[in-house]
């Protein structure tokens, strides 16, 4: 049999894999892969971002909540009683605005995200950081303040992703089940478009200009405007995130976008391996589905125990766990966990063909 | 284009806070002619390659191409206008191929952008497939086709030195800068980047700005050569008439020749 062919058929396989999961697994599970699809396409837009065009951001938490946020002031009900902004437009209307949004709001940043350089910028961005708390805090009719606002639900053409059964199969399919598949729609979309970026002209732009800043300028490239074009595209990547989070959750809070969440979306990439598609969603799966996992077992884990329990929380014990990953991945997997070595059958099809800096290279050459 | 334009340098000047890198420094390159640029180091030679490029800035004086004055354009706009440069240290993507490092040369060439990348619009397809072909055609010519797919870092330096070429030639330009193109290869590739170069100005008719410290490929190479020492031109001509410039003599020798060797 052809690689091409046996990589044909692994993809085929994951993917009848993948649509079948809703009518198995019960709806924790199901929670925590919408999380980890809305997690991998943030992580994507990051790595493009910090991986491709070498350009580090904290401020990817704070678009993630434009998406979020911009969702629920725009398919919100208009004029409830609750005391909240809602325009009250079409959900998905609402939802391809909150992607524009984040897009404009990235866009009024690129002037500086396209002059300052690497690990400069991460510190710019920091700032905007602290303004989104800031404003989500404190802009209790967008926001709701500290205790957050109820997201709705989203319906497409009167097909509502909320908690009324639908029967399939003999298996009632409710808000989570619904979400698993347009998040698996909407992360195919976001990762196919990705690496055509990647593989085409701009991919080859941004990766010239992380590598050689000067050179990138005599070639041709004009880095400003492409850096700035490239924060833009980022945005908007956390931007549906952020859409696609916010529904899983049904309710957001201001809390939850904060630094610590920038954070995990590098250890993400730094985990999956820098520059690549796959990379950004296998540490995506990665970080976001460990909480999960030693949630949902916490007490048949050693050293791990209930939260509120004393000893090591679950989220705590997370966070150990993949901070000892990104430093092992630094030393030991330079290339993250898209690069461990396959078998040989799955090669082809596992690998992306776009050139990757390994995470010691980024070091250097920010 | 219409063609090869002159190059024009006239009193170019370069200060760094108190050091005089360039001092009024001014030659032309006519279409079509290899040009070397030579001096011992220091004498500003990659200075003036900066200028030229956009990477620094002029503090007086002028560089026209045809009508164009370029000491006040971008680095990416003066590309646009049809200069290329090479670097004397590689500036290339280690982990990128040698064809996607030769397709970045086609960058000014093409159009697509994110939106049509992502998409995959058939119209990026056909410019694409397009550009390939003249990019293979290229690697042809400097013999560089059989390393297409391999990581531009894992290549022997002499090569990496040919993808450097093949970039700056891919983007079709009318001047060719080359910063030391020859240095660091063994005696055979030596030979046949000296080839290049000259196959470059007579078949392509491109004008070529060359800096270098191998005297004899200089030699053999230019129609005119320009001597530079300490930011100053100190001789000009063909090069046999340098050759035999006292100044330039002093420049390389220093002024007691029986004490001092050539590099």
């Amino acid at each position: 049999m052809s690689e091409r062919l046996t990589s044909r058929l692994g993809w085929l396989l994951g993917g009848v894999v993948l649509l079948a999961m809703p009518f198995y697994l019960e709806r924790f599970w199901l929670q925590a892969g919408v999380f980890a699809m809305a997690a991998a396409i943030g992580a994507i837009g990051l790595n493009l971002l910090t991986g491709s065009a070498g350009q580090l951001s904290l401020a990817h938490a704070f678009f993630l909540a434009v998406g979020a946020y911009g969702y629920c002031v725009f398919a919100g009900d208009s004029g409830s009683a609750t005391g909240l902004t809602g325009w009250g437009l079409p959900p998905v209307l609402a939802a391809v605005l909150a992607v524009a949004l984040a897009g404009a709001v990235g866009g009024l940043f690129s002037p500086i995200a396209g002059r300052v350089r690497g690990p400069y910028l991460g510190i710019a961005t920091l700032a905007l950081i602290f303004i989104g708390q800031h404003v989500l805090l404190n802009a209790h009719d967008l926001t709701g303040g500290f205790n957050g606002r109820a997201v709705p639900p989203l319906s497409v053409f009167g097909f509502a992703f909320d908690d009324s059964a639908t029967v399939v199969a003999g298996v009632p399919f409710r808000s989570m089940e619904k979400l698993w598949y347009l998040g698996l729609a909407l992360l195919a979309a976001g990762a196919l478009f990705a690496r055509g970026v990647l593989r085409g002209r701009p991919g080859r732009a941004i990766n010239a200009i992380r590598d050689h800043q000067t050179a990138a300028g005599v070639i041709g490239i004009p880095v400003a405007r492409t850096r700035g074009a490239i924060f833009v595209l980022s945005s908007m990547y956390a931007g549906l995130a952020g859409v696609l989070l916010a529904l899983a959750f049904q309710h957001a809070v201001p809390g939850y976008f904060g630094i610590v969440l920038s954070l995990e979306y590098l250890a993400m990439i730094v985990i999956g391996g820098l520059g690549t598609v796959s990379g950004a969603v296998i540490g995506a799966a990665f970080v976001t589905l460990i909480p999960q996992v030693l949630t949902k077992y916490s007490e048949s884990l050693p050293l791990v125990s209930a939260p509120g329990t004393g000893g090591v929380a679950p989220g705590e014990a997370s966070r150990y766990l993949y901070g000892a990953a990104v430093v092992a991945a630094v030393l030991f997997l330079p290339g993250g966990l898209a690069r461990l070595p396959v078998p040989r059958w799955a090669r082809k099809g596992a690998r992306d063909k776009a050139p990757a800096p390994t995470s010691r290279n980024m070091e250097v050459s920010t | 284009m219409n063609g090869p334009q002159p190059l024009t340098v006239t009193g170019l000047t370069v200060r760094f806070a108190g050091l005089t890198a360039l001092d009024g420094v001014g030659f032309t390159v006519a279409p079509g002619t290899v040009h070397a640029l030579i001096g011992p180091n220091g004498a500003g030679k990659s200075t003036c390659f900066n200028v030229l490029s956009g990477v620094y800035r002029a503090t007086s004086g002028s560089v026209r191409l045809g009508g164009r004055e370029l000491t006040r354009e971008t680095p990416h706009a003066i590309a646009s206008l049809g200069v290329a440069r090479t670097f004397q240290n590689l500036a290339l993507s280690a982990h990128s191929t040698v064809a996607d490092t030769l397709l970045l040369g086609r960058h000014r060439l093409t159009r697509s952008g994110i939106l049509a990348s992502g998409l995959r619009l058939p119209r990026a397809a056909r410019e694409a497939g397009r550009h390939t072909e003249r990019m293979r055609e290229i690697a042809a010519f400097l013999g560089l086709e059989p390393y297409l797919d391999a990581p531009a870092g894992l290549l022997p330096y002499g090569v990496q030195k040919l993808v450097e070429l093949g970039r700056a030639l891919c983007m079709e330009p009318d001047v060719l800068l080359l910063d030391e193109p020859i240095a660091g290869m063994n005696p055979t590739e030596r030979q046949h980047t000296a080839a290049l170069i000259a196959s470059v100005r007579d078949s392509l008719g491109l004008s070529v700005l060359l800096v270098e410290h191998d005297m004899g490929v200089v030699m053999r190479l230019a129609d005119t050569v320009t001597v530079l020492d300490f930011g100053r031109k100190i001789a000009e001509g063909t090069p046999g008439e340098v050759q035999n410039d006292p100044e330039v003599v002093r420049a390389y020798l220093g002024e007691h020749q029986e004490t001092e060797t050539p590099r």
